[in-house]
């Protein structure tokens, strides 16, 4: 899946504006957002900060609802959380259940429609495909940075989720861990295919992870321009990174940001 | 605290009850109703094993927990009402902000006049201001949860009372906590008022016989009683809640949200 909108697209935005009140009126955080997300797909939204990318997915996410414009998950109209969307969010600390064990964490959104075997099984299994198998009787406040992002990975994976919506989810992680993460995620896409909306304000990861890259820009924000990537679909951290497509695209992208930022 | 702080404590303890000892014992001071510590610890030697001691501790001790489990049922239910409900809020706050600052006292002449010289009178004392401790606390906690715990019951499609129990309570349970330790030590203290001036039972009325039947070593025995029945309560409680909530203690209080 590279370059070009998806014909079956899992989520489409229309036109979508985001409008908040404030004190003398209202403040245009949103306008004229149009993108479609293609099955198997991962969409990484790039921008800086300011220009609406956290209200952005949480209108794909049912959490707000859009001022204007339709957004349409499997061709319906989202109101509120969709069935088959996890997010994972950038602050893993406030997003865990502090109070609760690693595994108890993972099982939060199964434990009350599986019986309790098959939830086991699940938790185990979503346990395995971020390594934090010996982990599973820990608090949050045990692990470190990454691997509380692991978790909040795992328990969206456990919904078995046709598409993730990622809102800076390694933004706050160092250089390695973040790494190591984006290459688990690329591996992860891999074993579920599910889509992917992935934002960032970091261009590289955008690129490094994105089949296609949009960029979020101005204020109000909105989908500037939007570029495919054509790295294929092993990536590597070195290789992909040195690769003239890549400098091209990261070029052109810091174009596209910083002209107008 | 660690053992040195512990030791420092107990060795100022003891020197202020040396220099007490001295002065009353050597005449320094001379005032007929201050009896010496050693005096006091004396009188309470005898005190604590006779069997009516025994009545009157456990009926302070009854009187203050039933008080405290009502205004801590109460006050926890209508407080993460009113922290999960912005509307509930706006209709409630002006009227809590009006009841709460009436001084806990001045219900004794109410509670006397409505119910007489009794337990309900008591119990009436106790519950009407230990409420507003664990209310004003849990709905403070319960408006507290961080918006990302809220994002994540819904992305998750937890039911009402899955986010209720699982979600909302245990992120609001430190608050809820420390009001349910201060309507405990408030409750004490209104058991002990209700029954000086109102129902004739307990520590508080045995406080008032012994001062009136001119006996200061044992009016300080049971001052003393009060206290550590105080100390032993709130430890019980923080006991429990430690036991009840292993996760809770020891987490970090790191509290950022993301641009």
């Amino acid at each position: 899946m590279q370059g070009g909108v998806s014909a079956s697209a899992v989520f489409e935005l229309r036109n979508v504006a985001y409008t908040v009140p404030v004190r003398e009126g209202q403040r245009d955080i949103l306008r004229g957002v149009d993108f479609a997300l293609g099955a198997g797909e991962i969409l990484a939204i790039v921008g800086p900060s300011g220009t609406g990318k956290t209200s952005l997915i949480r209108i794909i996410a049912g959490l707000v609802a859009q001022s204007s414009g339709e957004v349409l998950f499997r061709g319906r109209p989202v109101a509120g959380p969709p069935e088959g969307v996890a997010v994972v969010f950038q602050d893993y600390a406030n997003a865990l259940l502090q109070w609760r064990t690693v595994a108890a964490n993972i099982a939060l959104g199964i434990e009350r429609r599986l019986d309790r075997a098959a939830c086991a099984r699940q938790v185990e299994r979503c346990l395995a495909l971020v390594g934090l198998e010996r982990h599973a009787g820990d608090y949050p406040w045990q692990l470190s940075g990454g691997m509380q992002q692991r978790v909040q990975i795992a328990r969206a994976l456990a919904l078995e989720p046709a598409v993730l919506l990622m809102d800076e989810p390694f933004a706050s992680l160092d250089a390695m861990t973040k790494a190591s993460l984006q290459d688990e995620m690329l591996r992860l896409r891999g074993e579920t295919g599910a889509s992917f909306v992935f934002i960032t304000h970091d261009i590289e990861e955008a690129i490094y992870l994105g089949d296609r890259v949009a960029v979020l820009r101005g204020r109000p924000g909105t989908i500037a321009e939007t570029h495919g990537v054509g790295l294929g679909a092993v990536r590597d951290q070195v290789a992909s990174r040195a690769a003239p497509e890549f400098l091209e695209l990261r070029q052109r992208l810091h174009g596209a940001i910083g002209a107008h930022a | 605290m660690t053992g040195r702080q512990w030791a420092s404590g107990v060795g100022g303890l003891l020197v202020c009850l040396a220099v007490w000892q001295v002065l009353v014992g050597s005449g320094l001071i001379e005032y007929d109703l201050l009896p010496s510590p050693w005096t006091i610890a004396a009188g309470l030697s005898t005190l604590v094993v006779e069997p009516a001691f025994a009545v009157e501790l456990g009926h302070t001790l009854a009187a203050t927990l039933l008080g405290w489990l009502v205004a801590v049922l109460a006050g926890t239910g209508l407080g993460a009402l009113l922290g999960t409900s912005p509307r509930a809020r706006r209709y409630c706050l002006a009227s809590i902000e009006v009841l709460r600052p009436l001084p806990a006292v001045a219900f004794v002449p109410v509670a006397l006049l409505l119910f007489g010289f009794s337990l309900q009178m008591e119990l009436l004392v106790i519950v009407a201001p230990a409420l507003w401790p664990a209310l004003v606390n849990t709905m403070e906690g319960f408006a507290g949860v961080p918006q990302r715990l809220t994002d994540v019951a819904a992305t998750f499609h937890l039911s009402a009372g899955t986010r209720l129990w699982r979600v909302y309570l245990p992120a609001a349970a430190p608050a809820v906590l420390v009001g349910m330790r201060l309507s405990l030590s408030l409750a004490l203290v209104m058991a002990v008022v209700a029954e000086m001036v109102g129902n004739p039972e307990g520590l508080g009325y045995a406080l008032v016989r012994e001062q009136q039947a001119l006996h200061p070593d044992l009016m300080f025995g049971y001052v003393l009683v009060i206290g550590v029945a105080g100390m032993v309560l709130n430890g019980l409680l923080l006991l429990a809640s430690r036991f009840a909530l292993p996760g809770l203690f020891r987490r970090p209080v790191a509290r950022w949200d993301s641009a």
